[in-house]
């Protein structure tokens, strides 16, 4: 299994040497290749309880094996959707320079994202999310607009602050750390977590909120989310998806690593206290901001801050079926976001331009990726059949069987009210008779084809998730318990 | 064969050593300085020649001034000569009169010469020498609270206010003399210097700019002995603050251990070479940087405050 | 009581070693405040090579007294890049830009030095209630590695340049550098080699991004980012 967990940390990144070198046709479709091959290779790995590799450098456990899931399919959609939509502009020279640097980039930040999962240590998942921001930081900037330009270098800073204030995270729990591991010894999880109840207390208090604030600031929490509208707008409709929907989950990660430690070190109430504080800022201002908003990708944005809020106040709950539920809208989400910024594209090319004042009739110019794009927002909504419903069911099932019902009131209500935003735009847009200066048609089938292959699984995982992967999510809710 | 010095020899030799010295600092800091820009520079001994000319010549004293003119450079040169009995110069151990006052005596002296100075620029009625009191007065209130902090953190380190312990306590051992809050003061303090002997970027020790003269615009009407005392007491400032900052803070070794006149005698020249080097440090500042606008001279006062500020802070909660 | 305790911590001196690592790390703060204060691009960006040569000098002298011959090639390393190669980078873009005075800081002078004091307090107060090193007292080099933290936050914050901002993020990642070193000096080289060149790519991204906003925008003053707003 070991060549497995190999293959999945080689291939991204192979991919992406290749685009480099080989002519931009042959990348693109390397790109599609080595996403479904990362998928594949994910499947393999999710009945295994844990997989270790490279001498336990490289280690999956259940945990892990969720995001990972969620990471590799959207890296396998957004190449297929990526082939359809891009249409760089200029004469064949500029054209093909584009599209290397753009496949090339996209194949190093799926491989990035992957890395951060799958490695063992804490030291160099850090690493690895930094390599994850410089490379989407460049590929924000890729289109070489001046509003790009501007959101890439506010996202870069940002991001960067974050991630240092992150690092001192990291050193400040290996200084708890070296109380009871002695003064050298490498972050792997297993050994941290064994010997994470000997641990101060207060170096770790200190240390998972400085990982909150820090790792926050790349999940999009509030405050310290004021990066995320403009990156996500702006950034090339591929690359916003893949940062809505896999890097922001790839941050919660490395927040629920601290959380892991932190839980057995000081117990739950603190960490809980301190994620519910950040979700219900992000959920409250996300809610708020939704309704006003003007920009297609900026409103899916500000949905993206929303749900990475859900996540938080999710974890807070703390019963295991709360737990579960958040792992599954981890999935959800990737799948709905995805699904949802492959249709903002689709309008984007249908009608050059994301201004929703000047975007009336969508159902009737594409007569597919219309449709699905309604289906999935309202799957964003939480309406049954999406997996994200099921996945808020339990959230919210979960929270009320605790003591502290207001947390799960609150979370209800600002879960509406983003919902109704979100609606209300959807339908503006989208309802109503398409102008006579649109020609209806799709603009590419392989748009389509992405978002169906988009909807299938968020619908999938609503109905009947499969048996192995309820599995899975059991295992890893236990492992974010305070058990093993 | 060791000869004892007593007690009050060795604090009359050090007054002596001060007011004797504080020229030859004053001359070698020139020289330096013009060689650093490449000119063949005044004689150091030049300070010794300016004095005794001017001794022999006569004083001119305003219609309109009052007593206060006369005095004033007669009051500052006696703080000056009373302000080295109260700081470790050649000794390591503390001297009788040592106890008359300590930090914060020693800076109220010093203020009172300011002071003086002054108030007899002011009796001029000439306007650049109100300019240059009223300056001086106005940037030296800037830059008191750095010499206030300056004082707790010795105070906090050693318990009391004597600069005796803090050079004791510096000396103890490499790691007290480099814990953050004693480089912290050192800095200040060193800073502080800068601003009260005139220096860059504060202001131009040489020449006669009016428009940026602080300390130097004071005695401008003073002539004959009175501008030569002013003069000689403004030399033995430098050289006091020179003392405080080596003896006290940067480097103090060389002191005497004992009252064996052999081990005093040597403690003169290893003073004199501190100074020398501080002196030189202070040559290749002015050579480096131009001097500030006189608005941005508060920006100066404000770096200088904030690391006094922070010896204290590292001290209490820094825990060094 | 109080006074009782101040005079333990008045009167105990750490040991030599540790003053030569606290020491160091003064410099660093210092270098941390001068640019805050400094009014050229260029000299900021200098101030922050010699920062990161503080920051060498100290994993050479952690290395001699803690016996971690690692810590000699991870000086070296740290050095060439951080102190000769990232701002060689930033002078050279800067060499393009017509103008090289950094704005002025969006609060007064009096105000950015006491709230950069006030910061200074805050991070050693919070290193001070926090027992790091297995209980010991805390080293004073981690309150000031946190006040660098905070400093540089300050300092991307309060000025309205291109420049600046990245200087901060440097010297952000200095003030971790000297937090890492002073407590976690056992990290396997391999690690710390991989934040190296992390960083350099960081660096790369931020040169690659300021020539560009100064490419579009002729300028390197950050007002004009602002037209992405709600």
């Amino acid at each position: 299994m070991s060549w497995d967990l190999f293959a999945v940390a080689i291939v991204p990144v192979a991919a992406a040497v290749a685009c480099w070198l080989v002519p931009p046709s042959a990348g693109r479709a390397l790109t599609v290749t080595s996403g479904a091959a990362s998928f594949a290779l994910t499947l393999l790995l999710v009945p295994a309880s844990s997989v270790t590799a490279a001498g336990g450098w490289l280690r999956v456990d259940a945990l892990s094996t969720v995001f990972l899931v969620a990471v590799s399919f959207l890296y396998a959609a957004t190449g297929l959707f990526a082939l359809g939509y891009l249409r760089p502009a200029g004469h064949r020279d500029a054209r093909a320079r584009y599209s290397r640097r753009f496949f090339a980039g996209l194949n190093l930040f799926a491989w990035s994202m992957s890395m951060a999962l799958v490695v063992n240590e804490l030291a160099l998942l850090w690493v690895a999310i930094e390599v994850t921001t410089v490379v989407s930081a460049l590929l924000v900037a890729i289109d070489e607009t001046d509003v790009a330009t501007e959101a890439a270098w506010k996202y870069l800073l940002l991001a960067s602050m974050g991630l240092g204030v992150a690092l001192l995270a990291t050193v400040v729990m290996y200084d708890a750390g070296s109380v009871v591991l002695g003064g050298s010894y490498d972050l792997f999880y297993p050994k941290l977590l064994a010997a994470a109840g000997r641990f101060p207390a207060q170096a770790v208090r200190l240390s998972f909120v400085l990982a909150l604030l820090g790792y926050g600031t790349k999940m999009g929490l509030v405050p310290m989310h004021t990066w995320l509208p403009d990156a996500h707008s702006e950034a090339p409709t591929p690359v916003s998806a893949l940062l809505s929907g896999s890097l922001l989950a790839v941050s919660f990660y490395a927040i629920l690593r601290f959380y892991q430690i932190a839980v057995r070190a000081i117990g739950p109430a603190f960490p809980r206290g301190a994620l519910l504080a950040f979700g219900v800022a992000s959920l409250g201002l996300a809610a708020l901001y939704l309704a006003g908003q003007r920009d297609l990708k900026r409103l899916l944005a500000y949905s993206s801050i929303e749900h990475m809020g859900v996540l938080a106040v999710g974890m807070s709950f703390g019963a295991p079926v709360a737990v579960v539920g958040v792992l599954l809208h981890v999935l959800a989400h990737a799948a709905a976001k995805g699904t949802a910024f492959f249709g903002a594209g689709s309008v984007l090319r249908k009608f050059g331009t994301k201004d929703m004042t000047r975007i009336r009739g969508g159902l009737g110019a594409l007569p597919w990726s219309g449709p699905m794009l309604v289906l999935a927002v309202l799957g964003l909504c939480a309406l049954p059949p999406s997996g994200i419903f099921r996945s808020e069911f339990l959230i919210v099932s979960g929270g009320f069987g605790d003591p502290a019902d207001a947390a799960t009131a609150v979370l209800v209500v600002l879960v509406t009210l983003a919902s109704l935003g979100l609606t209300w735009h959807a339908s503006q847009t989208m309802l109503e008779a398409t102008p006579g200066g649109v020609v209806p048609g799709e603009t590419s089938r392989l748009i389509v084809a992405a978002m169906l292959v988009g909807l299938v699984a968020l619908t999938l995982l609503g109905l009947h998730p499969p048996g192995q992967l309820s599995d899975l999510l059991t295992r890893a809710a236990r492992e974010l318990g305070s058990g093993t | 064969m060791a000869v004892d010095l007593a007690p009050v020899e060795i604090q009359a030799l050090q007054v002596l050593t001060i007011a004797a010295c504080a020229p030859l600092v004053s001359g070698a800091i020139a020289h330096l300085e013009a060689r650093l820009q490449g000119r063949r520079g005044p004689r150091i001994l030049q300070p010794y020649y300016d004095l005794s000319k001017l001794f022999h010549k006569e004083t001119l004293i305003p219609a309109d001034a009052s007593w206060a003119f006369v005095v004033g450079p007669l009051l500052a040169f006696t703080c000056y000569l009373v302000v080295p009995l109260l700081i470790p110069v050649l000794t390591a151990y503390p001297l009788p009169f040592g106890y008359l006052g300590d930090i914060l005596g020693g800076g109220f002296i010093l203020g009172l010469a300011g002071f003086a100075l002054a108030v007899a620029a002011a009796e001029t009625g000439s306007p650049y020498a109100q300019l240059g009191s009223s300056r001086a007065m106005s940037f030296g209130a800037l830059i008191e609270p750095s010499i206030l902090f300056v004082t707790f953190t010795v105070a906090l380190v050693t318990t009391t206010d004597l600069p005796y312990f803090e050079a004791a306590a510096a000396r103890a051992s490499l790691g007290q003399a480099l814990r953050p809050a004693h480089l912290l003061a050192a800095i200040a303090f060193f800073l502080v210097v800068l601003s009260d002997t005139g220096r860059i970027p504060v202001e131009t020790h040489t020449g006669t700019l009016e428009f940026g003269m602080i300390d130097e615009a004071r005695t401008l009407e003073h002539s004959g002995p009175l501008l030569a005392l002013a003069r000689w007491g403004s030399a033995m400032k430098q050289l006091i603050l020179y003392t405080i900052l080596v003896d006290v803070f940067a480097a103090p070794w060389g002191l005497a251990g004992t009252t064996a006149l052999g081990a005093v005698l040597v403690a003169i020249p290893v003073l004199l070479a501190k100074a020398l080097g501080v002196g030189a440090i202070f040559a290749v500042l002015d050579n480096s940087f131009s001097k500030l606008r006189l608005f941005k001279i508060t920006e100066f006062m404000a770096g200088a405050f904030l690391v006094a500020v922070l010896a204290v802070l590292a001290l209490y909660l820094g825990g060094g | 009581m109080p006074a009782l305790g101040l005079l333990g911590a008045a009167t105990f001196a750490p040991p030599a070693r540790s003053g030569g690592a606290d020491a160091i790390a003064l410099v660093v703060l210092l270098t941390q405040f001068a640019m805050l204060r400094a009014p050229l691009a260029r000299s900021q960006v200098r101030l922050y090579a010699w920062q990161s040569t503080a920051v060498s000098a100290l994993a050479i002298f952690l290395a001699s007294t803690r016996h971690a011959p690692d810590l000699y090639a991870l000086a070296a390393l740290s050095f060439s890049l951080k102190a000769v190669l990232v701002p060689r980078v930033v002078l050279r873009l800067l060499r393009d830009a017509p103008a090289d005075v950094a704005t002025s800081s969006r609060l007064g002078v009096a105000t950015t030095v006491l709230v950069a004091l006030a910061l200074s307090v805050f991070g050693f107060f919070v290193v001070g209630r926090v027992p790091i090193g297995g209980g010991s007292l805390p080293a004073p080099a981690l309150g000031m590695a946190a006040a660098v933290v905070l400093v540089a936050f300050l300092l991307a914050v309060v000025r309205a340049d291109v420049v600046s901002q990245a200087v901060g993020f440097f010297s952000l990642e200095n003030g971790v550098s000297v937090a890492g070193l002073v407590v976690a000096s056992g990290l396997p080289l391999l690690v710390e080699v991989a934040f190296l060149f992390d960083l350099l790519a960081a660096a790369v991204a931020f040169g690659i991004l300021m020539r560009a906003h100064h490419s579009r925008a002729k300028t390197l003053s950050a007002d004009v980012l602002g037209r992405l707003r709600g």
